[in-house]
């Protein structure tokens, strides 16, 4: 129906006349789709970052050695699992892959550099199976180690480079370069240097390990190797902790997800602050224009049109805003993200950028939303009242 | 052509009810216009001479009675039904002009012929009944606020016009001009139902202006005093 490009053309007459409410109620709408756009797209690439730096690990039940206050005091806080445990961890997991592992830090010299690492001690035949290689070659035999890639490209080391570890002079060479894998529940080699287990026992003189690591094949199993492990080591008393890597994986995706409910809705509440600025101006513009409103409908404007003619007012309101809010949420996305994540690749993915559709969608809504009542007072006006208004 | 009255009221009340009492504006009032005749309605401040007017126009209902527009009871129309007469049947003018000021005069003429067809091409029409009622081209475009008070009661009579109602009502048209251009707005209406046979239902306090009329209905405290 073309007369609906007069209440349309009416509607854009009256916005314009009152232009600065207009463009203040617009510019509400706006900032609450940036709000909830950009929080979205912050939440978003939050969960993704994480993810992304969580997934390869979400396969594996880690066992370390079970610490209490009793523990403490009587053995010293350096206790271990044994070969015994060892053994028994091994007969729980099937035929899963068990890797072994030593974990501390020291003092290391690359050059004339002086910087503390994370050292892990790792059989050379099970290196394979939790890490991969960039560049060089793995361990073969007890001398030699491979580093993390962070650590390598920030101190430019290179396959042949030697580092001193703690007070020793003699050196290690470092043989291969890890490809980069993000922190772990098990371990994070970026920052770390991984060495032959029998280095570090020899270089360390420990006995026991720090941690397990059980490589389940079949995720579904996870469980049942958790609770296998769970019952033979910690019959009698608590010996060990068993973590299992998906669960703790999901949690903290979980508490991400929320987090990023949790920041939206704080976008949302901008919003409503933005409906209620709609509101405002609609019923403003309903109250100023009472007797205009007699006029149109002593001469023949339907309720339905009447209504028409101010839900466009708010809808144009609330499209435009939603229009420059959308823009600016992409340029808002980034700043959140650069600034709390320094990294804007997430931007792009799909499940970010939805966040802008939504948070127009949004905007869009609640414009319709706080126009509803406004239009319907003015259509419910009595002809007869209305004009005789002054 | 029809000879059925246009307007028929039979025994209207209307009343309103107030904290301080009710108001009886329209006392057991009966009367019939015909069709192409010019009535003009006085009659003393408050005597219900607006409320009779606008109970014709389908602004208003009565409390009791019937009102017959057009052979059309207006007590069982519905709201939109009521609006689709005022549209189509019925052409307004107010003493205060009351044209839609985010409009120019021509397309507050434009308006109602657009709410009836729902087309906007068509200005042909419009500056046709501009050009009869007396405003100049030179002023289509300027709206209300630009406008002398005699040219914007000229644009409101093209609005009321443009949809060729068969009944034109007027509270007081020329209450807001001056003697010269009231009698010129007098002379408008007085051809229109001339020459087009509108009806034309005129409230004023003005004897000279109801002298242009047909018939004459005298009303005092809601009932009718006399016709002549
Ligand atoms: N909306 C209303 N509410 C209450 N009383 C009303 C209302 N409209 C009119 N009245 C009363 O009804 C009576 C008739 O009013 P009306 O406006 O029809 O008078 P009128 O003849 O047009 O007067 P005037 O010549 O001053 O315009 C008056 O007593 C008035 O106070
Ligand atoms: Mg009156």
């Amino acid at each position: 129906m073309s007369s609906h490009r007069l209440f349309f053309g009416l509607a854009i007459r009256n916005l314009q006349i009152h232009w600065l409410r207009s463009l203040l109620a617009a510019i509400g709408i706006i900032i609450g789709v940036v709000a909830i756009s950009s929080m979205g797209i912050l939440g978003n690439s939050l969960v993704l970052s994480v993810s992304d730096s969580l997934t390869d690990v979400g396969d594996s039940v880690v066992v370390t050695p079970h610490i209490s206050f009793q523990g403490m005091t009587s053995t010293g806080t350096d206790k271990r699992i044994t070969d015994r445990q060892l053994e028994q961890i091994r007969r729980a997991s099937g035929n899963n892959e068990v890797v072994p592992v030593y974990a501390g830090g020291d003092r290391i010299r690359i050059g004339r550099e002086i910087l503390a690492a994370s050292i892990y001690g790792v059989n050379p035949q099970d290196i394979p199976t939790l890490l991969n290689l960039e560049t060089g070659q793995f361990l073969r035999g007890a001398s030699g180690v491979m580093v993390g890639a962070k650590i390598a490209k920030e101190n430019n080391l290179a396959v042949g480079s030697r580092i001193l570890v703690g007070d020793e002079e003699a050196g290690v060479r470092v043989v291969g370069i890890l490809a980069e894998r993000g922190m772990g529940f098990d371990i994070s080699p970026d920052y770390a240097i991984i060495a032959s287990d029998q280095w570090y026992k020899d270089f360390y003189d420990v006995r026991g390990y720090d941690q397990v690591i059980v490589k389940v094949r079949n995720l579904k199993d996870i469980d049942q190797v958790k609770n296998s492990i769970d019952a033979q080591l910690n019959r009698r008393e608590t010996e060990v902790n068993v973590y299992d890597t998906k669960a703790i994986l999901e949690t903290i995706l979980e508490t991400f997800g929320r987090i990023s409910t949790f920041t939206m809705a704080i976008g949302g509440i901008s919003l409503i602050v933005a409906g209620v600025s709609i509101f405002n101006v609609m019923m403003m513009s309903v109250m100023e224009r009472y007797r205009e409103i007699g006029i149109l409908r002593s001469i023949g404007t339907k309720r339905a049109e009447v209504r028409s003619m101010f839900i466009y007012e708010s809808l144009i309101l609330g499209v435009s805003g939603s229009i420059i809010g959308g823009v600016l949420s992409f340029l808002g996305g980034y700043a959140a993200i650069a600034v709390m994540l320094q990294e804007t690749s997430y931007l792009f993915a799909f499940s970010s950028l939805i966040q802008i559709p939504y948070g127009m969608i949004f905007g869009v809504a609640t414009s319709i939303l706080s126009g509803l009542y406004p239009a319907w007072k003015a259509s419910d006006l009595r002809p007869i009242d209305a004009l005789r208004h002054e | 052509m029809d000879t059925q009255p246009v307007i028929v009221f039979t025994d209207v009340t209307k009343i309103y009810p107030l904290d301080a009492g009710d108001v009886v504006a329209l006392d057991h009032l009966s009367f019939e216009i015909q069709r192409g005749e010019f009535i003009a309605i006085m009659g003393p401040s408050g005597s219900g001479k607006s409320t009779l007017l606008n109970m014709i126009g389908c602004l208003d209902v009565p409390t009791s009675g019937d009102v017959i527009i057009d052979g059309k009871n207006i007590r069982t129309m519905t709201d939109d039904q009521l609006t689709e007469l005022r549209r189509d049947v019925l052409g307004f003018i107010f003493q205060q002009f009351n044209l839609i000021l985010l409009l120019n005069a021509l397309e507050n003429v434009q308006y109602p012929l657009i709410l009836k067809t729902g087309e906007t091409g068509c200005t042909d029409r419009c500056k046709e009944v501009l050009a009869a009622v007396g405003l100049t081209s030179d002023l289509w475009h300027h709206r209300p606020g630009q406008l002398s008070g005699g040219q914007q009661q000229r644009v409101a009579i093209a609005r009321a016009l443009v949809n060729d109602p068969e009944i034109m009502l007027c509270d007081e048209p020329t209450g807001n001009l001056d003697t010269k251009t009231g009698t010129a707005i007098m002379q408008l209406l007085t051809r229109l139902c001339r020459e087009q046979g509108k009806t034309i239902v005129m409230v004023t306090h003005d004897p000279r202006t109801a002298e242009y009329a047909d018939r004459v209905i005298m009303i005092e405290d809601g009932r009718i005093k006399e016709e002549a």
